[in-house]
């Protein structure tokens, strides 16, 4: 076999660090630890990282090392041999509720202990850094605000927005609010706007129950910070029951459950090989993918389940914040704006585009209805969550993912009016249980009329949209794919400066190989 | 000729989110009763007569004459905005005539994601006919709102027949002062501050905006004077100021400058401090 790259020159699928690659991976070692633009922290973790990567990957077929090979399927990062889940849903509220022993922590009997069993708990993530999900907090925080003013409440839900912020500075940081209104709720959007932290949010909303104010005052929010997004929860509700969470950029699971590991098809990789016909792909191309990704996914379910034993050895599983009978995997897709244009060149319709044509969404439904019909034909052990099959999702893409566009979107710059995006992108949406979104961002008028935003929130929902990111054009924050980023921090990491925020080093390449990402439109009359 | 609830319609913008309340399609009518000297759509103001000069400019040849009337090929056009340019009248061959029906066609599909519907110009009034059975036809149609940007220069005959199908008016006083009214817009203002009345008493009028243009309407007397007769009408009504911006003028208008963020600033403290309490200004 080749030597193939994943993202270190030393890395093999097969081997792991050969002997005579030994001084790379020593070069590489010190370039992290003499970079002058990481904190040690940040070095530690790539150490870590590298250090991990010498290991061979699990062994699967000479297709699935193929696949890995060309970037048709990637390991997002994952490495070798899983030793943890990549998210969990931890239950918060029986941390709160009945403490926990191993930590230490005795059940919260006001907002004082609430918030400090929170942040104990998020510093002890079973994932591969920074806690992917922070909880439900109105529900979880509105219970201990009575009997206090929220003149008292402010201050301490401000000091516990900043330090989650401070202590895990990453936009893959997700919190949920809603779909109902409440004191808590209003606050931590009051606190957001102050503080103008990274941490990732979602509204869950419900255009007939959550309460319109509150609405709004999250559209003010998104309109000045790029966040929450806007979550369908009537639908989301329907398909996965009331104890659905969001995490990481927009990944939807079960509470007290996780994900496994988050596996990804390219399909922009596979239009750039691919000269046959719909019918081709749809009928043998993307069910052996589909075969592949599942082989991949399977055997690194079972590596950590079986040979790791993470079930038997989890603190969150025996503290009962966690549920083996909860979990699944992503088997996500990006690029499928590259395969489905590529199918209408080779149709002879090469003016026929993704979001602008008909016949091109139509087709792209079509790759899409099929490609995950295929991923879920397969057993995947351990997913119990989701009957014994994955979750299919759409993947936000990485930094090295030029020319490719995230997840099932039409590229940045190039999307139709207003409506006909939303209208092309509300059938791709329904299709991806798993999580999915698209961006619409508005100019400077929006912030002063939070009802007309809501007002389209509103129309993409009827339309079965699931997620909206939403922001201005002006605003302090950049909605990169999934996570924000500051505006400053994205100049900074160009005049490489030093980071707090560890997803602005990915945000930086992210633009180098999307550069359409920010963009406007213009009023005419 | 055209039957006379034919519309001609300068353009239709899907979502605005500064015409009304709500997001709102909004549709510009071709013709103006007004000239101001700062408009910034200047090829509003008048119908096309027809002359061919647009015609000879069209680079992609998208535009034709023929039986005394200039044909606009949209398919061809490729919206480079010369014929407007070069157009003596103050006109653009570039105007959709649509019945109402026809009208509602090219809206309805909007309807999920709007608050209602806006109808702008130039000055929807000048198409009276046509307005009014636009707008019946949309509440007949759908539950969304109406509402109507004026310059409040119409008979009351008209508004009071307009009314019933309006949820909401925005009248914009561009002086309320008659003389630099005149100055500004060629017309006087009294039947705007009638149509004012008129409207704040059916409980409809949604905002009253005043351009802040300097020379002419950023005076602290000018301001004040509005706001008083405002606040004597209903203390609650919504004046805004609107900052001047020369971009889309012509003329002397387009080497007039903005007003400060501090001039703006203190009219509006000035209008508020004559008793009227909703009074803000655009950024």
């Amino acid at each position: 076999m080749t030597q193939t790259k994943i993202a270190y020159p030393f890395e093999h699928l097969e081997t792991g660090l050969t002997p005579d690659q030994v001084d790379v991976f020593k070069s590489l070692v010190r370039e992290v630890i003499e970079n002058p633009n990481h904190l040690e922290e940040q070095k530690r973790l790539a150490l870590t990282d590298a250090a991990f990567k010498t290991l061979p990957y699990l062994p699967v077929s000479d297709d699935a090392l193929a696949a890995l090979g060309s970037g048709e399927i990637c390991l997002l990062g994952e490495g070798p041999a899983p030793y943890h889940p990549r998210y969990v849903a931890p239950d918060y509220e029986k941390l709160l509720r009945e403490g926990s022993a191993f930590f230490d922590l005795a059940p919260a009997s006001d907002l004082y202990e609430a918030v400090t069993s929170l942040l104990t708990v998020y510093n002890y993530s079973p994932t591969s850094g920074a806690p992917p999900f922070i909880g439900k907090l109105d529900e979880l925080l509105e219970p201990f605000l009575d009997g206090l003013t929220d003149e008292q409440a402010r201050p301490v839900l401000k000091s516990f927005w900043t330090l989650i912020d401070r202590l895990h500075p990453d936009a893959f940081v997700h919190s949920v609010l809603g779909p109902q209104g409440s004191r808590a709720g209003r606050l931590l959007l009051a606190v957001d706007r102050e503080v103008q932290t990274i941490t990732n949010m979602t509204l869950r909303y419900d255009p007939e129950n959550t309460p319109r104010d509150f609405a709004l005052l999250a559209v003010g929010n998104a309109m000045q910070l790029s966040k929450p997004y806007f979550l369908n929860h009537p639908l989301h509700e329907a398909e996965w029951g009331e104890d659905y969470i969001v995490a990481s950029c927009y990944n939807i699971m079960v509470l007290r459950g996780g994900i496994f590991t988050l596996v990804r098809a390219n399909l922009g990789e596979v239009a750039k090989r691919f000269d046959g016909t719909l019918e081709d792909l749809l009928e043998n191309h993307l069910p052996r993918l589909a075969e592949i990704q599942i082989e991949i996914i399977n055997s690194r379910i079972n590596h950590l389940v079986e040979e790791v034993g993470w079930f038997d050895q989890s603190i969150f599983i025996k503290e009962g914040l966690l549920d083996p009978e909860k979990f699944t995997a992503y088997a996500g897709v990006v690029g499928l704006n590259e395969l489905v244009n590529k199918v209408m060149e080779l149709e002879g319709q090469p003016d026929a585009k993704l979001g602008h044509a008909e016949v091109a969404n139509q087709t792209a439904l079509k790759i899409i209805s099929t490609f995950k019909e295929q991923l879920l034909s397969h057993p995947s052990p351990y997913c119990r969550g989701t009957d014994g099959h994955v979750t299919f999702h759409a993947q936000v893409g990485i930094s090295e993912d030029e020319g490719t566009t995230p997840g099932c979107r039409i590229p940045a710059g190039t999307e139709p009016e207003l409506y006909a995006h939303l209208q092309a992108a509300a059938p791709i949406q329904s299709l991806v249980e798993g999580g999915v979104s698209d961006i619409f961002e508005f100019d400077q008028t929006a912030k002063e009329n939070p009802e007309a935003i809501l007002d389209i929130i509103d129309g993409a929902m009827a339309l079965g949209m699931r997620d909206l990111s939403l922001g201005s054009t002006d605003s302090e924050y950049v909605r990169v794919s999934g996570y924000l980023v500051r505006r400053c921090d994205l100049e900074n990491r160009q005049e490489e400066k030093l980071l707090r925020h560890d997803t602005s080093h990915i945000a930086r390449e992210f633009f180098n190989s999307q550069p359409n990402t920010l963009h406007r439109r213009e009023r005419q009359v | 000729m055209d039957s006379p609830v034919l519309g001609r319609i300068n353009n239709i913008l899907s979502h605005s989110f500064v015409d009304g309340p709500g997001n709102r399609s909004v549709l510009f009518l071709q013709g103006c009763n007004f000239n101001c000297l700062y408009c910034h759509n200047p090829y509003t103001i008048n119908f096309c007569d027809a002359c061919g000069v647009c015609v000879a400019s069209c680079l992609v040849d998208a535009l034709t004459l023929a039986d005394g009337e200039v044909t606009w090929d949209t398919a061809a056009c490729v919206a480079c905005d010369t014929c407007i340019e070069v157009c003596p009248n103050l006109s653009s061959p570039k105007i959709a005539v649509l019945s109402p029906e026809e009208t509602w066609d090219r809206l309805k599909a909007y309807g999920p994601f709007i608050s209602g519907i806006t109808v702008s110009g130039g000055e929807p009034t000048q198409q009276p006919e046509y307005l009014k059975a636009l707008l019946r036809l949309v509440k007949q149609e759908s539950d969304l709102d109406t509402c109507i940007e004026t310059n409040g220069k119409m008979c009351p005959e008209v508004l009071m027949d307009l009314l019933p199908e309006l949820d909401y008016v925005m009248v914009d006083l561009k002086a309320f002062d008659p003389q630099i009214h005149k100055d500004l817009t060629g017309q006087d203002n009294a039947q705007t501050l009638e149509t004012i009345r008129t409207v704040s008493e059916a409980g409809k009028l949604h905002m009253v905006r005043t351009t802040v243009a300097p020379g002419y309407t950023d005076s602290m007397e000018n301001i004040k004077a509005t706001a008083r007769y405002l606040a004597g009408l209903d203390p609650d009504i919504h004046l805004r100021l609107l900052r001047f911006r020369p971009h889309g003028t012509r003329g002397v208008a387009a080497d007039w400058g903005s007003p400060s963020d501090e001039v703006m600033d203190g009219l509006v403290a000035a209008a508020r401090a004559e008793g009227l309490n909703r009074v803000d200004r655009s950024m």
